[in-house]
């Protein structure tokens, strides 16, 4: 994309990009300057509300509290993923359980689903929350790491085997490293997930968290707030993806080749 | 993703291996059920429910007139949004594909504001304004798998011969006919996979939607069981979105993929 700044094309398609972003501005405006404003609230009564967010104690904390939930979450899923793709890899006899049955079960089984079966057993709650995100997490780790470990180049394991015979010297320094991009990929991608499962656990499931504060302004009609909320975690997605994981994914890709 | 595929798996492994194999899978479903079984008669109904309870109660959801609506409803929703979201994911792939000077548009701006949107937050925003019914649940969808499908379509026009789109204009001036011809040929295997994964989100969109505004479909039989603490229903509903999930991708989705695969389309 940096190279369409230079030709005159390029340009002009992102001067249009950027006449977009005004139009949606400026109808935004107009649209929340005719309706209600717990219909429609304008940009400023919404960026007033941001700035409000960002003093109060209280809710700063319920954004950490969102954090935590996330990290939480796609830790647990990520190690449970990636044992069960390795037990599946190595041991030919489980993958047919793991790949076959597990996975596809996880994977239809809604993340609403398991929100109200948690509710149920743990209560309304941070397990609840963590549990339900490490649930919907968990096939996306499982199919992403298969993914990884089937796409290994046998002929570098082959090379590894004539150097050296321990096991362990081999998975550390040649499988581990190969699998690095994978990974990387696969905690971004959980952690893409993770933010839109999260606001529906803590909605239905949590007494914190971001979901939490969003119920509570959708049944006080505080649109202002609704759409605050939103904001942040469009905010916080697209920019952790594009200034966090796209240049450590480039920086794997140039090491370790790329996924 | 890949699906698995167990004749192509096992059957170069020797008989004792394709039994563990067989033992191992169908083992685990054993297991879990005769756990799940022990569990219930250890813990109260109202935490885990009989199987057998929850199986006359997916029973019941597939026979019951009252609650085929349910199910029908829900299916009708998924299938139309899936539709819609396909048709309006392809549109906008195509949009920077002949007009470049809306490349940035696209897939700067639309692309990943789409993507980044919280599912809950199409779903509060629908209902406030729209209100509850039919269409704001198909809005809501629409809105949330139109940025898979724009993915995927974006990924096909990426990949497709541009020799063969060049030759298909020697031909003829109609665009049309071009595209009817030759770009959304070449596209279907990108957009039954967007299809693909348009239905699997699809399901856990709908019930989403469904838990806020509405009077019908699995979403609001879920909301009803819960606040009423009767957890057979919420299991029973929650396995029988699993099998319809099952059933429709073996009998609509893996044959539309296997008539589209890339092979079939010589690309």
């Amino acid at each position: 994309m940096t190279s369409s700044t230079l030709d005159p094309a390029g340009r002009k398609a992102r001067l249009a990009g950027h006449l977009f972003v005004l139009a949606f501005l400026a109808i935004w405006i107009l649209y929340s300057s005719l309706v209600e404003s717990y219909v429609m609230p304008g940009p400023w009564l919404v960026f007033a509300r941001l700035g409000l967010m960002f003093t109060d104690v209280h809710e700063i904390g319920h954004m950490f509290y969102s954090f935590a939930h996330i990290i939480a979450s796609v830790a647990i899923s990520f190690v449970i993923g990636t044992a069960l793709a390795f037990l599946a890899h190595y041991l030919g006899t489980f993958e047919r359980m793991v790949h076959g049955r597990l996975s596809p079960f996880l994977n239809s089984f809604s993340g609403i689903g398991w929100t109200f079966l948690a509710i149920i057993w743990f209560g309304i709650s941070d397990v609840t929350v963590i549990f339900v995100i490490s649930m919907v997490l968990i096939p996306f780790a499982i199919i992403n790491m298969r993914e990884a470990l089937a796409n290994l180049d046998q002929e570098r394991i082959e090379m590894s085997v004539s150097f050296t015979r321990s096991g362990w010297r081999r998975f550390r320094l040649v499988i581990l490293p190969s699998l690095y991009p994978f990974m990387f990929a696969t905690i971004r991608i959980s952690f893409g997930v993770a933010w839109k499962v999260a606001l529906t656990a803590e909605l239905f499931g949590g007494n914190t968290g971001l979901g939490y504060m969003l119920n509570l302004a959708r049944q006080d009609f505080d649109m202002p707030l609704v759409i605050a909320v939103i904001v942040i975690i469009i905010a916080f997605v697209y920019s952790t993806d594009r200034w966090i994981f796209m240049p450590i994914q480039a920086h794997l890709a140039r090491h370790h080749g790329s996924v | 993703m890949a699906a698995f595929d167990p004749a192509k798996k096992t059957a170069g492994l020797p008989p004792m291996k394709r039994f563990l194999s067989h033992l191992s899978a169908e083992g685990l479903v054993v297991l879990a059920i005769v756990f799940w079984w022990l569990l219930s008669l250890e813990l109260p109904e109202i935490i885990v429910p009989r199987p057998l309870k929850v199986a006359e109660q997916i029973w019941i959801l597939f026979s019951d007139l009252k609650y085929i609506g349910h199910v029908a409803a829900s299916t009708i929703r998924v299938i139309l949004g899936v539709f819609i979201a396909v048709v309006f994911g392809t549109l906008l792939a195509l949009l920077p594909h002949w007009f470049p000077l809306l490349d940035v548009i696209v897939h700067e701006r639309i692309k990943p504001f789409l993507n980044s949107f919280p599912s809950v937050g199409w779903a509060i925003l629908a209902i406030i304004w729209f209100g509850p019914s039919h269409g704001t649940i198909v809005f809501i969808m629409v809105m949330i798998l139109t940025p898979f499908c724009l993915v995927n379509v974006s990924e096909g026009l990426k990949e497709i011969d541009l020799e063969l789109l060049e030759m298909a204009r020697s031909f003829t001036r109609r665009p049309v006919v071009v595209l009817f011809k030759v770009t959304l040929p070449l596209l279907m295997p990108y957009i039954i996979s967007a299809v693909r994964i348009a239905y699997g989100v699809g399901w856990k969109i709908a019930l989403v939607a469904e838990l806020f505004g509405s009077e019908s479909g699995l979403g609001f039989l879920l909301q009803q069981a819960q606040s009423v603490a009767d957890s057979t229903t919420v299991f029973a509903t929650c396995l029988a979105i699993v099998v319809i999930f099952w059933v429709g991708e073996k009998i609509v989705i893996n044959p539309l993929s296997r008539n589209f695969s890339l092979e079939k389309i010589g690309a």
